[in-house]
């Protein structure tokens, strides 16, 4: 289980809006470094090259919030399609449930966007300012020059790159290019402009400057992530059976011949860690399971000539010696509802009908008669294409023998995204009627595709 | 009454982000819900409102839910924390919990 904070954990806490210890996580390599770096490609790649991707002749992805219209490749989202969104939040939900009970906090270790762009603002971090302890001594020295300079393109760099992310950001809601254009022009609207200086400042913020702290103080999941863990929860742990007594010693001496269990108390555990802590003190809730320990350690029992795994992905139960199967009720739970909600997402998804149509009688009038006797309701009929081609359609009436539709066009058709108002009046010998108001069901079908019907009811009033 | 006694002392800063923060994310949440329920357009033909396109009126939208689910949340942190707590350094007159 998760310990509670810990005195350490309390010390930090208390010195940090005093004076925060900047942490310097060193560089690792290892199998989990290429693992989150390959995540943090694919994620990062996926976020800036997104908008540029264009789908039948319009930005594959825009959330058109101007026209109310969500752009998804072929598929095109109103807002009555919202319970879609409201399946796919209880779909991501689950799924955080159901990863986190099988392995922690894998989400906070490759997928944040807290862990990606910190990550990568990290990388620029390096890349100017040199490693672990260059970057250490360079915040020591005092103000010079070269100082001044290195820090000076570090921020640049870190603004540049945010004020990008900033621009990409508000390209999911603007059409890409034509945001290109009008920021080169200095044309943009000024929600444009707040909301790009917004997305850009809160990342060079989080991602320069809060970094550990946004897991550490901000993050709610962090702190009920715990709910989800039990004892045959994956997570990162020390052996402490096997490291203990831990203690320095040269290389290639028998751990057990000098009464010393296999960790050197190296302390690289402690260097990578991104949140500044020491794994070997048991799980913690600053812990994003990012495993860059593991690595660390592995490489450390590498050259030691010790079998790799001092620190690794394990369970509580597991660690002492109790049976454990990863196999448990909670995960079918968790797993189950998640098959359940992306059953139903997909169900809702292949059901759905791209065509509305509403009928409103007309207000002022309730009937007339014709020339020719029969009587007549006027109506107007709302019609929205929500597909991505244009449509013709026939339109038909049912519920009173003989009834007569005409519609002013009498051809009905509507371009891809089109809202329409058809006014329609129905006629019907009244001897028919069965009394004052008369059910009536319309039915609209596209002529090149009979499963795009809608239809609706209405009243027909006689006298 | 256990939330209680663990609430020691929050350091300020990290209160108001802990305000702030969490209510932007419900702000954000409240504010998807509201308009994809209600086209401010059509909000516009009941209420006299300023004329504003519909980003406009997202966004300031947002920022009024913002202001609410801050409040809330701000309200609630105050009660969490009655005062300065007694056994701040500066405070040692005040009755102790
Ligand atoms: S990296 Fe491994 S050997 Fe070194 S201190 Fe940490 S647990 Fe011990
Ligand atoms: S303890 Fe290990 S896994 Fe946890 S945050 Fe630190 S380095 Fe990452």
């Amino acid at each position: 289980m998760l310990a509670p904070a810990t005195p350490a954990g309390d010390e930090v806490q208390q010195s940090l809006y005093a004076k925060r210890q900047k942490i310097y996580p060193r560089e690792v390599h290892g199998l989990f470094a290429v693992l989150r770096i390959s995540a943090v490609l694919t994620l990062l790649g996926i976020f800036y090259g997104l908008p540029w991707l264009r789908w039948n002749g319009h930005q594959a992805v825009l959330f058109d919030l101007p026209a109310r219209k969500f752009h998804l490749f072929g598929l095109t989202l109103w807002p009555q399609d919202f319970i879609l969104l409201a399946a796919l939040l209880i779909i991501a939900a689950l799924g955080l449930f159901f990863f986190t009970a099988l392995a922690g906090r894998l989400w906070c270790g490759y997928a944040c966007p807290q862990t990606v762009w910190t990550e990568v603002f990290l990388w620029m971090e390096h890349a100017l300012e040199g490693d672990r302890l260059q970057q250490m001594k360079l915040d020591k020295s005092p103000m010079t020059w070269r100082k001044f300079r290195i820090k000076a393109s570090k921020h640049a760099l870190w603004l540049a790159f945010s004020a990008f992310t900033g621009f990409t950001f508000v390209a999911y809601f603007t059409p890409v290019a034509d945001l290109l254009h009008r920021l080169v022009t200095l044309d943009l609207g000024p929600w444009e402009t707040f909301w790009l200086v917004f997305y850009g400042f809160a990342t060079y913020g989080n991602a320069g400057w809060m970094r550990e702290q946004v897991c550490l103080y901000m993050c709610p999941y962090a702190r009920f992530q715990s709910a989800m863990f039990d004892d045959s929860t994956l997570i990162i742990s020390y052996d402490d059976k096997r490291g203990e007594p831990r203690g320095s010693r040269k290389r290639g001496t028998d751990s057990l011949r000098a009464g010393l269990g296999d960790c050197i108390d190296c302390s690289m555990c402690v260097q990578v860690c991104p949140t500044g802590i020491d794994i070997r003190k048991g799980l913690q809730y600053e812990c994003i399971g990012c495993a860059a320990c593991i690595d660390a350690c592995n490489d450390v029992m590498d050259k030691m000539g010790y079998a790799p795994g001092l620190i690794r992905y394990t369970t509580h139960n597991a660690l002492r010696g109790r049976p454990s199967s990863i196999l448990r009720p909670r995960l079918f739970v968790y797993g189950g509802l998640l098959s359940a909600a992306i059953a139903a997402f997909a169900w809702i998804l292949l059901a759905r009908v791209p065509l509305e149509l509403e009928v409103m009688h007309d207000r002022n009038r309730l009937y007339r008669e014709t020339d020719a006797g029969l009587i007549e309701n006027v109506y107007t009929l709302d019609i929205v294409n929500m597909d991505d081609r244009r449509h013709a359609y026939t339109l038909r009436a049912e519920g009173i023998e003989g009834l007569i539709v005409e519609t002013d066009p009498p051809e009905i058709e509507a371009d891809a995204g089109e809202m329409k108002k058809i006014p329609m009046r129905l006629r019907a010998d009244g001897a028919r009627l069965s009394g004052r108001s008369n059910k009536v069901r319309l039915l609209l079908t596209a002529r090149d595709d009979p499963r795009l019907t809608a239809s609706e009811e209405t009243r027909f009033l006689g006298p | 009454m256990k939330l209680i006694e663990a609430g020691r002392y929050v350091p300020v800063p990290q209160r108001v982000i802990a305000v702030l923060w969490i209510s932007f994310l419900m702000a954000g949440a409240a504010t998807m819900v509201f308009f994809a329920a209600i086209d401010p357009m059509q909000l516009k033909n009941c209420v006299d409102f300023p004329e504003v396109g519909r980003t406009a009126a997202y966004s300031i939208g947002f920022l009024l839910f913002w202001l609410l689910t801050a409040a809330s949340s701000l309200f609630t942190t105050l009660l969490l924390y009655p005062g300065a707590p007694a056994n701040a350094p500066d405070n040692s007159s005040r009755p102790s919990r």
